[in-house]
Parts: C-alpha cells; structure tokens; sequence
C-alpha cells in the first residue's frame, strides 16, 4: 500500500474516535507490541432496531484494501466467503476516494435488511430469500440471536 | 463507400511501380491483382459487402467533425457537446431532439451540470481552513475542484485520474472523488492534472470507446494496425450475410466477430463449431459409447471384439458384457446373455450406433477442416523454401525479378482458397442433407480438386529449362482455382440469402 493510505487511516481513525454512529464499532489490531495495526480493523455493525437483523451485531475484518464479514454472514449480497457485493466498495462502480469508513460502515448496514436482487452472491441466503420470505425471516432472527452484541 | 476503399488501396499500393513496366507482365504483381479485384466490384459480387477503412485520423476528424456540429446546434461548449454525443453514444439526431425536449434532463443524465457562474473547474490555491478529505492534508499549495465545487488536493486528484485512465481505461466517466457527486471529469479539467503521457493514454481511450460505441466502426484486429473499418450493414443482417471486409493494412477478417476471414460460414454457425472442437464433448461421446466399467475397480474397458465374457485385465473381475452381472451367475448359458438381452441391450447397441455415427460424421468434417489449416501451414513453408530457389534462380539466370514472383501469387491464392474450403467443412457439417445440399457440395468438391492440383504443381522440383513452362501451368491453374473460389463463395452467398438451406442449429 503506498503513500498516503497510512495517514489517511489514522485521520479515520481520529475522526472516529470523536464521534460514530451508534452501535458501531472500529478498531485497528492491536500489534504484539501493543502498537496499532492501521492496516487491519476489526468492525461491528448493528442490525437497526424494527428490522429481524436488530439485536445482533455483526463483524467485519478489514484488511485494506479488503475486508469481509467474519464469520461469512447469511445475506444474499454476502459472498460464501464473507465478502460484501455493494457497490460503494466496488472501485470501478461506485467507489469515490472520498468514502470513508463510516459511510462505508452505514452503507453496509442499509444492505442487510435491503438486499440487492440483482447481484447475489451466495445461493442459500438468495434462494430463501426469493421463495420464502417467512423462513428467511426466521434464519436471520437466529443469525440475530448468535451475534449478541 | 467503395470507392473510399479503392482509395485506401491506391495508397497502399503507390510504392508498386503500376505504370513502369506496360507489358503483360504486370498483371502478376500479387498487390496489383488485389487491386483489380477491388475495381470490378461493379457489379458488386453477392458475397462482398460495401465497406470503407478509416485511419485514425480519420476517426479523429469525424469525432471533432459531429462534436462541432452538435456545439454549433446546441450552443454548447466543444467539451460539453462531446460529453453528450458519448453519453448518447454518437447519436447526434437522437440527442439533438432529446435536448430540445427537456435540456436538463438530458444534461443531469450525461452528468454535466450548466452553472454559468461557475462553468471552470477550480485549480488554484486553498481557501483558509481547507482539509482535503482523501488525504486529510491541511496545508496543500494546491487543490482542483469541478463546478460541484468539491475541492480535493492536486496530488490526490492526479492520483485518482491516473488511476481511472491507466488501471480501469476509464474514459467516458470519470467521477468527481466525492461520494455521492455524479459530475464527470471534463476533458479541459483531465488536461489540466495529468501527466502528457497520462493525457495521451485518455485520448487513445476516447478513441476507443468511440469506435465501439458505435456499430458500424470495428478495429482491425490485426496487431500494430491503427485503421478502423466502417460498415453499414444492419448487424441483423450477419445470419445471412457473411461480412468479410479488408483493411488498408491487408488484413482480411469478418466484420461480424472479428475473427480471420471466415467466408462463406455465417459468424453464428464458426461459433458453434469452435466451441464444438474446443471443448471435449466428442471425446466425452466416444468414452461413452465404447466403454463401460469394470463392476468391481471401475476400470475403463473398451470392448473391441469377441465375445460377451469379459475377464478385467486389472482385477480379474469376470463379468457380462450385457447384463454387467458377474460371470459366475451365467450358469451354462455360456456366450449369449439370455437375462439382459431382449429389451435393454438392443437398446444399448443402438445407442451406441448413433453415438458413433454422429461422431464419425463430426469427425469426418473436422479432418477436413483441420487438414486444410495444415495444409496452407505446408504450402506456406514450401513458399519460403521456394523463394530462396527463387532468389538464387535470380541471381544466378537471367530471369527478372517480376518473372519469379509468380509463385507467391500462387501461394496467396492458394492459402485463401484452403481458408475457404476449411469453412465449406464446418458448413457442410451443420447443413441438413437434402437436395440443395447437393450443389454446394458439388462446389466444394470442385475448388478442393482444384486446390489440390494447384498445391501439387507447386511442389514439383524447379528445373531451369522449364521454368517458362512451370510458370505458365502456375498461371493458368492459379486463375482457375480462384475462379473456383469465387463461384462457391457467390453461390453460398447467394443460398444463405434466399434461405436455400435447412441448417441442424437454430438461426437467430
């Protein structure tokens, strides 16, 4: 990674640390030396409140220029793998140098309960959520209830 | 249009010296026969379509042509009537009148926002208390914004746009970096950040985009060739016509696909059969009509004669060819297998009859078809051994330099015709056999013979004294082979013009 991506993370960072959206959290790893790792982030999101996906909490890895849902998360748009399809994180679709974490963080908490027919990613959660709205309602309740806060 | 092309050939052909030798002779000259051909296009031959090359400059001349029209119509700035014709991909009739419906909406839709107050981008010095939100620098001595007025440092947006241009080929729409902003980076604002070497790919690639954009311009796909060809022909037509056309730089391909000429097999049926003898199905047919398993190591058996008790070389397995029951239980019925036959082993021989025939069928067009690929390959080589000869005779003889070179004319001829006849295979293949078929295969058998002799002829061994002699036998076949080409490639056209044929796929 060159240049500027180290400075630009730890000014995300400090933004960060003065305010987020809540519920959320993003933190760098922590090295063996007790220094940051500013290139590796673990993440959070809440699933919003009135949605099946609330009282979970769901995480991320982000591992710059990537970064995946750890565990893989039941979602169509989420690949078996635990990579996100949206658009926001995709360079030569909607991506803007100026998106910063925190919008990226919102925007993939927007896809969870509103998912993109268009670009599946994984066949189970697609599937489901294309024949049986009730059962995949009831998946993502018990996905919910395994990612407490 | 054709004339256009007979142009193109002119030029191509000036360093030839037509004119300098008016004897007979001349007409030898491969370049110059090429010529010829392309004067008697009147009347056009039912297998030529009309088409014209186009160079780059060409291609440059016509963009900056439509752009200045368009401007001229719309009063709109040169850089902002571009930025529309791409977004209405060149369509200068379709845009004018969408403009004149609703100017905004066709403006918002090409992402170009018209505030007089503010129609440059900004390059300059930071107003106090700017942070630019890609780097988070505070101190910049410079920063660019487009009319959105979002303002980003100068280093960060000449990183973005190289970026764009040089690892995405982005062209047509390069966004402003903000998140959500959907203006587009103009051409004036791109040349004022990037490199010139940067600037020079951008350009490259707006030439590009306009050549695929629209339908009727396709690069000649040959390699280090900068020229376009322009064709008018309705794409729906391609089923039944085939569209060879030829470039400046000699290259002959289809318009249709792109591929090497293809004649007289339509773009639809040279997919089918390249996918048909690029992906294993056949061998895949064959396994399964000639093998079985073994029922105890599953080994592959092939069973080429005798009788139905199989003993497995691997496992010494003894098992029925019919039932594929093991032996032992055969009780005394010895050489005939009474408890499968009646029904299901009838079945199976038939299946497996079909199986093979349709595959000694593909593979007799396919030997065909490969043979005369490897063919021109030889002839090709036989050429260039030929020449040295030839260059030495030339040396060594009195024989003019234009007196040798009928050989490579010959050879010419001769490659064109295999690639055609290499395509009559893959045709023939998909072609239902009925009446109509008969001429066409008639044709094709003609130009083979044809060919065959041609080919022969150039591999007999080059005496001194016969030279003459060769060299005419050469012509006169050369000519005739042509002629034998031409009458099957204008009577296929013709054919798949009035659907005189019942092909095995279906057509689109």
């Amino acid at each position: 990674m060159s240049g500027i991506c180290r400075s630009r993370l730890a000014e995300e960072r400090k933004q960060w640390r003065k305010d987020h959206p809540y519920g959320f959290y993003a933190r760098p790893e922590k090295k063996a030396d007790s220094t940051l790792d500013l290139m590796t982030w673990h993440v959070g999101i809440p699933g919003k409140t009135g949605t099946p996906w609330e009282n979970g909490l769901y995480k991320l890895m982000l591992t710059f220029p990537e970064g995946k849902f750890v565990p893989p998360l039941f979602h169509p748009n989420v690949y078996p793998s635990g990579t996100v399809c949206l658009s926001i994180l995709n360079e030569e679709e909607g991506w803007k140098p100026a998106i910063t974490i925190k919008q990226i963080l919102l925007g993939i908490q927007d896809l969870l309960n509103d998912p993109n027919p268009d670009s599946p990613a994984q066949s189970e959660a697609y599937v489901m959520f294309k024949k049986d709205k009730v059962a995949y309602e009831k998946r993502v309740r018990q996905q919910a209830k395994e990612n407490p806060p | 249009m054709s004339s256009d092309s007979e142009d193109n050939f002119m030029e191509e052909d000036s360093d030839y010296e037509f004119d300098s030798d008016g004897s007979d002779m001349d007409y030898e000259e491969p370049n110059d026969l090429a010529f010829a051909e392309v004067s008697d296009k009147k009347p056009k031959k039912a297998y030529e379509v009309d088409f014209s090359v186009q160079s780059l400059q060409d291609i440059k001349a016509a963009q900056a042509n439509a752009i200045s029209h368009v401007a001229g119509i719309l009063g709109l700035s040169q850089d902002k009537a571009a930025q529309l014709l791409r977004s209405f991909k060149w369509n200068k009739e379709r845009l004018v009148e969408r403009y004149m419906d609703s100017s905004e909406d066709v403006l918002k839709e090409a992402c170009i926002v018209l505030d007089d107050t503010k129609t440059t981008s900004y390059v300059g010095k930071p107003r106090p208390g700017f942070t630019c939100s890609i780097c988070f620098d505070d101190t910049p001595s410079k920063v660019v914004g487009l009319r959105c007025s979002h303002l980003f440092c100068f280093d960060c947006y000449r990183h973005y746009l190289t970026q764009k241009i040089v690892e995405e080929g982005e062209c047509r729409r390069i966004l402003c970096p903000e998140s959500g902003c959907s203006i587009i980076v103009d051409q004036p604002t791109v040349q004022k950040i990037v490199e010139p070497k940067i600037l020079e790919r951008f350009r490259q690639l707006l030439d590009r985009a306009y050549v695929e954009d629209l339908d009727n311009l396709r690069w000649c796909p040959a390699p280090n060739c900068e020229n376009a060809v322009d064709c008018r022909l309705p794409h729906s037509t391609f089923d039944t016509v085939v569209p060879t056309v030829q470039c400046a730089c000699g290259n002959k391909f289809c318009f249709g696909c792109g591929l090497g000429d293809h004649q007289p097999a339509p773009c639809q049926l040279v997919k089918l059969w390249q996918k048909k003898c690029a992906d294993d199905s056949e061998t895949a047919n064959w396994i399964s009509a000639h093998t079985k398993e073994c029922g105890k190591c599953q080994s592959t058996i092939e069973k080429n004669g005798g009788c139905n008790h199989m003993t497995c070389r691997k496992c010494k397995y003894e098992f029925c060819w019919v039932c594929m029951g093991p032996w032992s239980e055969h009780g005394t019925s010895w050489y005939n297998c009474n408890r499968y036959e009646e029904v299901s082993s009838t079945d199976a021989r038939d299946a497996q009859a079909k199986s093979r025939a349709s595959l000694e069928r593909y593979l007799h067009y396919y030997n065909r078809f490969a043979n005369h690929e490897q063919s021109a390959k030889l002839d090709r080589d036989l050429y260039n051994k030929t020449e040295k000869k030839m260059e030495e005779m030339q040396r060594t003889s009195d024989l003019s330099w234009i007196e040798v070179q009928f050989l490579k004319k010959a050879v010419d001829v001769l490659t064109s015709c295999r690639m055609t006849l290499r395509w009559t295979y893959a045709f023939a293949f998909y072609l239902v056999k009925d009446n109509m078929t008969e001429l066409f295969e008639d044709n094709q058998r003609d130009l083979e013979v044809a060919v065959e002799a041609l080919s022969e002829l150039l591999e007999k061994p080059i005496e001194r004294e016969k030279i003459a002699e060769l060299r005419q036998q050469v012509l006169d076949k050369t000519v005739y082979v042509d002629s034998r080409r031409e009458v099957l490639l204008e009577d296929t056209a013709k054919g798949l013009g009035e659907d005189r044929w019942e092909f095995s796929f279906k057509r689109t």
